[in-house]
């Protein structure tokens, strides 16, 4: 693997952990109003958008390496979520969340390995 | 969240369920589109975008599309703390599914993987559970 496809790998994660916080923001804001409300269009956009540029890097990626050597990546991004959902949206973390989200995660990286 | 949880078909879990298995069927399409447009020779085909001469890769599109609106769905119901963990189900039964179907072999150590997957989703399903008594 190089520094190149590295840098790739981490994009990816990251444009997919972004997009799914402007989704749960534009969810969060859509409330009665529905999709008639500005600032709900404008952050289900930027989700789109950034799940778009996931989505095509990912497919890049597939066809060079093995979904199996991509799947720890994309396991981390449980861990990674689930802590910036706490940070950023103020959810609750509980212990017990926290552990459960780590050995899903073990899981993951598990059965990529074997 | 005070919203009244939509009982029946409009249930978040059962929508949540409904997502998992559009993840699943997706994930299995865009690899064989993928697989079969691949042309690692050409330096821009990192970003993906050869892969759309495969038809598979637009029923995938489709079923991603789909599955967007299922998600965006269960988002305005469910904390992303709890329904993306839960989501990761997918990790669980995509070899499962190879396994069964595609007659793939699953060593003991994915076998354990599979397992620590199940108890994390068992850990992380109990708060949920406590949420849903709230709602």
């Amino acid at each position: 693997m190089t520094w190149w496809s590295l840098v790739l790998i981490l994009v990816w994660v990251g444009t997919f952990v972004a997009g799914q916080l402007f989704f749960k923001r534009a969810m969060e804001s859509s409330g009665v109003a529905g999709f008639q409300n500005r600032q709900t269009i404008s952050l289900l956009s930027a989700g789109i958008l950034l799940m778009t540029i996931s989505f095509f890097l990912n497919l890049g990626l597939l066809q060079r390496f093995d979904l199996s050597y991509l799947y720890p990546f994309q396991g981390l991004s449980v861990i990674i979520i689930t802590l910036m959902a706490a940070v950023i949206l103020k959810e609750k973390l509980t212990l017990r969340l926290a552990i459960g989200t780590l050995l899903i995660t073990a899981g993951v990286v598990l059965v990529s390995m074997s | 969240m005070t919203n009244n949880r939509p009982s029946g078909f409009a249930n978040p879990w059962f929508q949540l369920g409904l997502n998992i298995i559009c993840v699943v069927l997706y994930e299995l399409l865009l690899k064989a589109g993928a697989k079969a447009t691949a042309d690692p020779s050409k330096s821009w085909s990192w970003i993906g975008i050869i892969g759309l001469a495969s038809p598979l890769i637009w029923l995938a599109i489709v079923v991603m599309l789909l599955d967007l609106v299922i998600w965006l769905y269960v988002l305005k119901y469910i904390p992303l703390s709890i329904a993306f963990p839960l989501s990761r189900l997918v990790d669980v039964l995509v070899p499962i599914s190879c396994w069964l179907i595609l007659k793939e072999g699953i060593s003991s150590l994915r076998w354990c993987g599979i397992a620590l997957v199940i108890i994390g989703l068992a850990i992380v399903a109990k708060p949920a559970a406590r949420l849903e008594e709230r709602l």
